[in-house]
Parts: structure tokens; sequence; C-alpha cells
């Protein structure tokens, strides 16, 4: 591993997001109280799409230095290929699930209301619409903003590395004009819309990217990070007073959530700023204090950089988990030492299987490894 | 993220003390029903934080009081076969016995499979009309069955509110039913933290009736696996029964 253009924060911090996702899509998941949501506005969403921004920009950046925008340009329709075909895997199990559920319900005071699968009425259509990207259930709406923003990264790619600003003043003016005239991007069935609104939400994708991005950051109007610091750390501590006291106000009523009749709710489909200013506040102080490799190469940080490095086996690995997880807590028990048990095992199989997929890739490797420049193994191995 | 306190979570006991203060806090007078199914819940379900004026005020008169329930499929009772059997009617009925000298009348205003907006155009034909002094909104099923936008549900239901508000009308908020099988398919969990705190923004309370099914379910109070259709439909009758005096009682303790 080439350490001097390794930034192991990346790996780590898509990993502990992808762990994060996990614990966050079983509902009614005591541990939910832990994560990013219970202290801080944004929650691991935003350091997926981050780090993913960021790592496309990095890895994609250097390959159409070194070959060319038509290979560039490959190479991330290919990586969006992938993720189309994750997603449509997804899909299939999730299909699935509902088709059980739907079949073996036999309790008529929700026969009413439940028609859950409204879809399964129409099974060509809605077949037709997951292909399209359109038709997304819950907890299926993030790789599909993933795919859309890799579709279009060429065109950004190539517009980053003439000037940064060629492509963010538009985002940024895309991602004011959402947040004024509330505009969505529709789904289906009727009325829907994509929950990750991919005209917010890129802007994220964006900025992450342009950073990433070496050509683009160089030609930035260089601030310095430290200057920025101290009010980082002012937004950061306030953020986290005041949506800890919510989450305090949640479990025990007498508790005052702060603020709380004038900030909620936080707009999560169009990324409220009061979600992103935090987030950005957080990215200053993980990038000024936060080292880029030594604290990572201890033991208790592996796990989490592998998970990190297999982003996209783990991602969906993690979904199936937490819908299987919430399938034996709905139908066995919920009690607290199960949903303990559920999210230990799911953690420990998502290690696990980052493990098994790091040595199976690193045997392949090994052979023609010295024959290859550092530069080629890191970006194989940094995955957007 | 969870925001309501679920059963048995962190500080039970304070919320447990709280609940028994309340039920404490009742007229010996209150009779018990005769003939109730036996579905009790822990105390902390039972919480009322918000005092219903305007009903308290009615009831200390004396005049005539007209509840509307607004809702859906399980406010107009179809499992159990009749409105009879629904929830609206048993609230009516229980309410009627502890105060026979005044004249209660609840209206039953449930129309399946429509979300919080639709409900919310509804008030001024379904509502207003009937001149309440006390709405019982039921919402939340079909949003969270079509993944209504949160926001635009959060909107509905603040609309509601204000426009409840506006004329000084008491409102309660019952949210979802529960079902172990249901809950794999579909994510309440954001539209019930989202109803809850509508709820306590704008100090309205919120029936917990999510909650309680939860517990009747854990309790085995109420088993649905392996009974025949016909008592199936008594079953459900049973459910509608409990929640109507549940609700009946956390009205009279909001009024104390």
């Amino acid at each position: 591993m080439p350490p001097q253009s390794r930034d192991l924060r990346l790996d780590f911090f898509r990993g502990l997001a992808l762990i994060l996702i996990f614990v966050d899509h079983i509902p009614e998941n005591v541990l939910s109280y832990f994560t990013l949501e219970a202290i801080q506005f944004y929650d691991a969403a935003e350091v997926f799409i981050f780090i993913s921004g960021y790592t496309a920009g990095l890895v994609y950046g250097r390959t159409l230095g070194s070959h060319g925008v038509f290979y560039a340009t490959a190479q991330i329709l290919r990586r969006a290929w992938q993720l189309y075909v994750a997603h449509i895997f997804l899909f299939v199990i999730f299909i699935a699930e509902v088709s059980y559920t739907v079949s073996t319900f036999n309790n008529p005071m929700y026969n009413d209301e439940m028609r859950v699968a409204d879809f399964l009425d129409q099974p060509h259509i809605a077949i037709v619409k997951a292909l399209l990207l359109e038709f997304q259930p819950t907890f299926l709406d993030i790789l599909p903003i993933y795919i859309l923003l890799l579709v279009v990264f060429p065109l950004v790619l190539v517009g980053q590395r003439l000037h940064p600003l060629v492509v963010l003043v538009p985002s940024f003016f895309v991602y004011v004009v959402v947040q004024i005239a509330d505009l969505s991007v529709p789904a289906y069935p009727e009325g829907h819309v994509w929950y990750f609104n991919p005209l917010a939400w890129q802007f994220l994708f964006m900025v992450a990217a342009a950073l990433g991005l070496r050509e683009a950051r160089a030609s930035l109007p260089s601030v310095r990070r430290r200057a920025l610091l101290p009010s980082a750390v002012i937004v950061i501590a306030v953020s986290l007073v005041i949506k800890l006291s919510w989450t305090i106000h949640g479990i025990w009523d007498p508790f005052p959530g702060l603020l709380l009749k004038e900030l909620w709710p936080v707009n999560k489909n169009n990324l409220s700023p009061i979600r992103l200013i935090p987030f950005f506040a957080a990215v200053v102080a993980v990038a000024t204090l936060v080292p880029r490799g030594v604290p990572f190469q201890r033991s208790w940080a592996k796990p989490l950089i592998l998970c990190g490095r297999q982003s996209l086996e783990i991602f969906c690995l993690g979904i199936l988990l937490s819908a299987l997880g919430h399938f034996i807590l709905s139908e066995y028990n919920s009690a607290v030492i199960t949903q303990l048990t559920v999210n230990v095992i799911g953690v420990l199989v998502m290690f696990l299987t980052a493990k098994v997929i790091d040595w199976y890739k690193s045997m392949g490797r090994e052979p023609t490894l010295p024959a290859v420049p550092a530069r080629r193994e890191h970006e194989r191995s940094v995955r957007p | 993220m969870i925001w309501r306190s679920p059963a048995g979570s962190i500080l039970p006991s304070a919320l447990l003390f709280a609940g028994t203060m309340a039920i404490a806090a009742l007229p010996p007078s209150a009779p018990t029903i005769a003939g109730t199914t036996d579905c009790d819940v822990p105390a902390e379900l039972m919480q009322v934080d918000h005092e219903l004026l305007l009903f308290g005020q009615r009831l200390r008169a004396g005049e005539p009081i007209k509840i509307v329930a607004i809702g859906g499929a399980s406010t107009t009772g179809a499992a159990a076969g009749s409105a009879d059997l629904a929830y609206p009617h048993r609230l009516q009925e229980t309410l009627a016995q502890w105060y026979p000298a005044i004249p209660i009348d609840v209206v039953n205003k449930g129309v399946p499979r429509q979300t919080a907006q639709q409900m919310l155009e509804r008030f001024p034909s379904d509502v207003f009309a009937e001149d309440p002094v006390l709405v019982i909104w039921e919402t939340g099923t079909t949003d969270a069955v079509r993944g209504v936008e949160i926001d635009d549900f959060a909107t509905a239901l603040q609309n509601g509110v204000n426009e409840l508000k506006a004329r000084s009308i008491d409102g309660v908020f019952v949210d979802m039913q529960f079902s172990r099988s249901t809950m794999t398919v579909i994510d309440f969990e954001r539209y019930l933290n989202t109803l809850h705190r509508v709820g306590d923004v704008n100090e309205v309370n919120v029936f917990p009736r999510f909650e309680m099914m939860r517990y009747w379910s854990e309790q085995n109070v109420f088993n649905f696996d392996g009974v025949t259709k016909d008592q199936r439909a008594g079953l459900a009758a049973s459910v509608y029964q409990c929640i109507g005096q549940h609700l009946a009682e956390t009205i009279r303790i909001a009024v104390q």
C-alpha cells in the first residue's frame, strides 16, 4: 500500500458510514440512538455521498490526466453500470420480501389500508419503472442518485478541470433554486418523488468532487483550513447542543428541545442548509484535525477501513442485512437484547465479508504487484 | 431515530410515575365498564401531556358536546363489520356512561385510504360543518403506505392543527395501527415520529395506538393467527372497543 498517496480517512469514514447506514436502516432499533443522527443534523447519507464524490474526483481525475477523456468516461460508465446491476439485484430481493408478506397476510384490520403492494397489481409497469430508476422503494433510494451523478460525471470532470467554478456556480444555483422553489423530481407510483432529490444533493457531490480533483483544488482560491477551523468548531458545537437536546427530548419529554419549533422539520429530501452547513463544518474539522494515515493503522480501525474499501459490496450487503434483521425483529422478537444481537451479527458479517473480498482481490493482484507502479495500485484499490 | 418513547425504554420509571400520578388524580366516582375485554396497557401509554380546554369548559358547563372522528378505514370500523363496532362509537358509549347528564355525540367521518392531506381537504365539509368541540384525527397509515414525502405529511398535519387552533377546537391525534407483518414492508417509523413531533411542537395530544397495539401483540392479548374469518371480525371489534375505551380515558384525564 503506498503510504504517500493513500488517504485512509476516506476508507475509514466511508466504512463507518456504511455501518451506520446498516444500523439506521433497521427500524425500531435501539442502537439508532447512537448514530450520527442523534447528535448532528446530517447523517451517514451525507458522509456517503461526500466521500463518493471526493473519490470520484480523485480517481477519475487521475485517469483523465493519464489516459484521456474517453477512457475516463468508459471507466465511470462501467462503475455506474455496476451500481445499476447492484440496485436491480436489491430490488428483486425487496420484491420477494413484499410478495411473501402480502401473500401470507391474514389480518382484516389492515386489509383496507394496507394494500402495500399496489404495484404488484401492475408488475409489468412496476418493474419497468424500477429499471428506469423511477421506482425507489424505501431504503433503495441512495443508489439511484449515485448512479445518476456518475452518468453525468464525465461532463462534470471535464468542466471542473477547466475551472471548478464552471461546475460549482451552476450547481450552487440549482441547489438554491431547489431550496426556494421546493422543486422535486417525480418518481413512481404517481405522487412520489426521488427521496434524495438529485437537484439538491448534486451540490454536495460536486463540491466533494472538486475537492478530490487535484487540478480543481489547485485553482480554487486558497483558503487556509486553519482559519476556517474556529467557525467550523462553533457550528459543530451549536448544532450538537441543539440536536442532542432534541434527541433527549424525544426520549424524555420534560427535557426541552432547543429551537425545536423554529427549526423542525429539517428537510432531508432537499438537503436543507441546516444539514449541509454543519456537515461542511465537520469536513473542515476532520480535514484539519485528523491526520491522513497514522490513527487508522491501528488494528481497531482495520475492519472499518476494509469495509470502506469494498464500499459497493458492503453497502449492498448492509441493505440486505438490515432487511433481514428487520424481518427477524418483527416476525419473532423485538426485545432490546435481540436488537443488539442483530446489530452485532450484522456488523460482524459485514466485517468478515470485507475481509474475504480484500483477501480475494489481493490474491488476484499479488503476482503482478511488483510490475505495477504505486499510483496504478492506488487507482485500482480506491474505488468511487 | 426513535422519537417516541418506546415501551420499556430509557427512563420508563419516570414515565410510569407520571402516568400513575395522572391516574391517581382521577375522580373516585369514575365507574369501570362492565363486560370489557382485558386490554390494560402500561400507565406510560395512558400519559396525557396537554389539557383539552374547550372540551373541559363545555363539560363543566354541562353543555352538549359534539366530537368528530376523522380518519381512515380503522375509523370506519370496516374490519369489525359495522360503524357501531368502530372505536368512535365505543368512545361515545364510554363517555356517555361517565357523563350521563351531558349529551355527547361522536360523529364518524372515516373514509378508507386517504392521506393526511386528503383528510385535511375534508375538514370544511366533514369537520367544521359539524361544529365540533373536539376533533379526533386518526391519520398516517395511508401516507406511510404510499410513501408520501415526509415534509408534505408534516405540512398537512401542521395545517390541520392550525385550522383547529384558529377555531379554538380541541384536537387529539390517533397514530397508526401496529401489525408485525406490515412492519417488514412499510416504514412507519418516520411517519410515527413526524406525527408525534407535530403533536409535541403544537401541544396536541397524540393517542399512542401503535404502541398499545404493539403491547397487546407482545402480550398475546389479541392473536389473529389461526382464527376463522368470522372470529377475526369479532377480534377486530374487541380491539376497536379497547381503543375506544382507552381513548375515552385519556380524554377524561385531559380535562382534569
